[in-house]
């Protein structure tokens, strides 16, 4: 096994009474690696720890053989997409990422030049240059994407990146995650969603109530999935049409429209086929505003792996 | 060994301080947008309105009581901390409560220094828009008056500079509560009414704890005032004998050294402090 890329010995964290992670020691090795698990399960907690922004409440944490606490060297080579949609709204897109590069000691030009790359990686050059107060959720998760990018970091990590997205930012996102693999970069990358990890990796880490559950490749876990249902919501301002469009899929078990919302709920136990359906219905004139999976059926498979 | 695997550089001190530059830059933009700078706008406002407003009276009041009321009362003792207060208490917690920290976080700048730029540019601004008021102010007390060239624009210059001794002061312990407690407003309210207004104002060697007792003391001793503005300060406020009161030098550094001690003894917590990003799903 190469050497790890991400350390945690021992870890535990504390919010008073509450146990964010629970004596958790995780060796994570170069590479694209899922971080599964329902809500509440530590993900977050992880990811803070591992970005530095919390200290643990016992055990270490080390990001390439460095501890991560207050370590600014550290942060020229770390990139955090985190899951909280939050902004200086008042700025534009190009604006937030400039200044983004500039904190990470880029001068002037420098960060104007990396930050137009930035936003071009994610597909945001048309929009850069509005104030991002009246970006779309997909166009906010593509900027936060981007200010993780741009200066370039060789450890990212992501932190629920795919939620609220619309097929095509989805799919968009997915690709850049892949070019970063490719181009040498490790990632950590959290979800409650085993399909969209599934998307950007095969090895995974699966959390529960702070524990680790599991580690090693999805397909181990896909079977047990894949016995339940898998519930996706898709929000839709036409979505009496689209329940008709899907409702006529093989890969749709049922259907059923949200109470006071512009939305639908769909079950499959072919989720991969269903993704993949997606984006050709966006392009088809209907607009996706939100996808979204419940992880009812991810508690269920974590409730099997804790008590088996 | 691959890419991923070598070690990140060390500190580079251009980048570090470009990083800073960048920071202070995005303090300075924070604090000037958004509605608390027009709030402050408007506060500024209104005595200005008030002093042309008495002084186009049949009967004109006169420019040395409002000079008194309005210049060395209401602005030391109300609007600078209160400019201070709304601005240096949000520091930090503005930034928690938008939870856009995690974006200052995870980058080149150690945290202390994270914390005493984003301090020194609240202090900046929080001066400018207090400079802005007095030199408002004096105008309109004296504009067209014949003191307006020769007494009021110097005493407006050495009034700001007073002022901004003031701020230092004001910001470096308003941001020391804005770490302490999330009720940084009340509390800072609270100080500036026990402290600054009450205690300051008693003749007793306690009121040397309060900012405003210094501001009082170079008012008195650098501001050249009228014979009938310096004779109602001083006896409205406790000073009669000029021996008994800290010379000029000892106001500047007591202040200074205060805020100085305060903002690196805040800077220290910060960089100690964590500050938890809530996220949807609250693990």
């Amino acid at each position: 096994m190469s050497t790890p890329i991400i350390t945690l010995d021992g870890v535990s964290k504390w919010y008073g009474n509450v146990i964010g992670l629970n004596k958790l020691t995780l060796h994570i090795p170069p590479g694209v690696t899922g971080l599964l698990g329902p809500n509440g399960a530590g993900k977050s907690t992880l990811l803070q720890l591992a970005t530095g922004q919390l200290r643990p409440s016992q055990g270490t944490v080390r990001v390439m053989g460095q501890p991560v606490w207050d370590n600014p060297g550290l942060n020229k080579v770390v990139g955090l997409c985190p899951e909280q949609d939050a902004f200086y709204e008042w700025m534009t897109g190009h604006d937030f990422v400039r200044t983004c590069a500039r904190l990470g000691g880029m001068g002037r030009g420098e960060a104007r030049d990396a930050a137009d790359r930035a936003m071009a990686r994610v597909g945001m050059t048309e929009h850069m240059n509005r104030a991002i107060r009246g970006y779309s959720k997909g166009m906010r998760q593509r900027t936060k994407l981007a200010q993780a990018l741009v200066h370039e970091p060789r450890v990212l990590f992501l932190d629920e990146p795919l939620t609220g997205t619309d097929p095509v930012a989805r799919r968009d996102m997915i690709e850049v995650v892949r070019e970063l693999a490719a181009g040498g970069a490790s990632v950590l990358v959290s979800s409650h969603v085993l399909h969209e990890v599934q998307s950007l990796t095969q090895r995974i880490v699966l959390l529960h109530r702070g524990r680790l559950v599991a580690e090693g490749q999805v397909r181990e876990i896909r079977d047990l999935i894949d016995k339940h249902p898998h519930r996706i919501v898709l929000v839709c301002d036409r979505h009496r049409e689209l329940a008709a469009r899907v409702a006529g899929w093989a890969d749709v078990d049922g259907i059923k429209f949200l109470d006071g919302q512009s939305g639908l709920m769909v079950e499959t136990r072919r989720p991969d086929e269903f993704y993949a359906r997606l984006p050709a219905v966006s392009t088809g004139g209907l607009a996706l505003r939100e996808v979204y999976s419940e992880d009812d059926n991810l508690e269920a498979v974590f409730k099997y792996l804790v008590t088996r | 060994m691959t890419a991923t695997d070598a070690p990140p550089a060390g500190r580079s001190l251009p980048a570090e301080l470009s990083a800073l530059g960048a920071l202070f830059a995005l303090t300075v933009r924070q604090h000037t947008h958004g509605r608390r700078l027009l709030v402050l706008g408007l506060l500024y406002l209104l005595p200005c309105a008030l002093a042309i407003l008495l002084r186009n009276l049949p009967r004109p009041a006169d420019a040395g009581v409002l000079e008194f009321a309005l210049v060395l009362t209401l602005l030391p003792h109300g609007l600078a901390p209160l400019t201070a207060l709304l601005y240096a208490s949000g520091v930090v917690s503005d930034e928690v409560e938008e939870q856009t920290l995690t974006y200052l976080l995870l980058r080149a700048v150690p945290r202390w220094e994270l914390y005493l730029v984003k301090l020194l540019a609240t202090f900046c601004v929080t001066t400018g828009l207090v400079a802005v008021g007095v030199a408002a102010l004096y105008a309109a007390i004296y504009a067209g008056t014949p003191e307006f060239g020769d007494a009021a624009v110097p005493r407006a210059g050495k009034m700001i500079a007073v002022m901004a001794l003031a701020q230092a002061g004001y910001c470096a312990l308003f941001g020391f509560l804005g770490l302490y407690t999330r009720r940084a407003l009340v509390a800072g309210i609270a100080y500036v009414i026990a402290i600054e207004g009450v205690i300051a104002s008693q003749e007793f060697a306690g009121r040397a704890v309060a900012v405003v007792y210094y501001v009082r003391t170079l008012a008195v001793r650098w501001l050249d005032l009228p014979p009938d503005v310096l004779k109602e300060c001083r006896d409205v406020w406790g000073m009669e004998d000029l021996a008994k009161l800290p010379s000029s030098g000892d106001c500047v550094w007591t202040v200074l050294g205060v805020a100085v001690v305060v903002s690196a003894l805040s800077s220290w917590w910060f960089a100690r402090s964590e500050f938890r990003m809530k996220t949807p799903g609250s693990d």
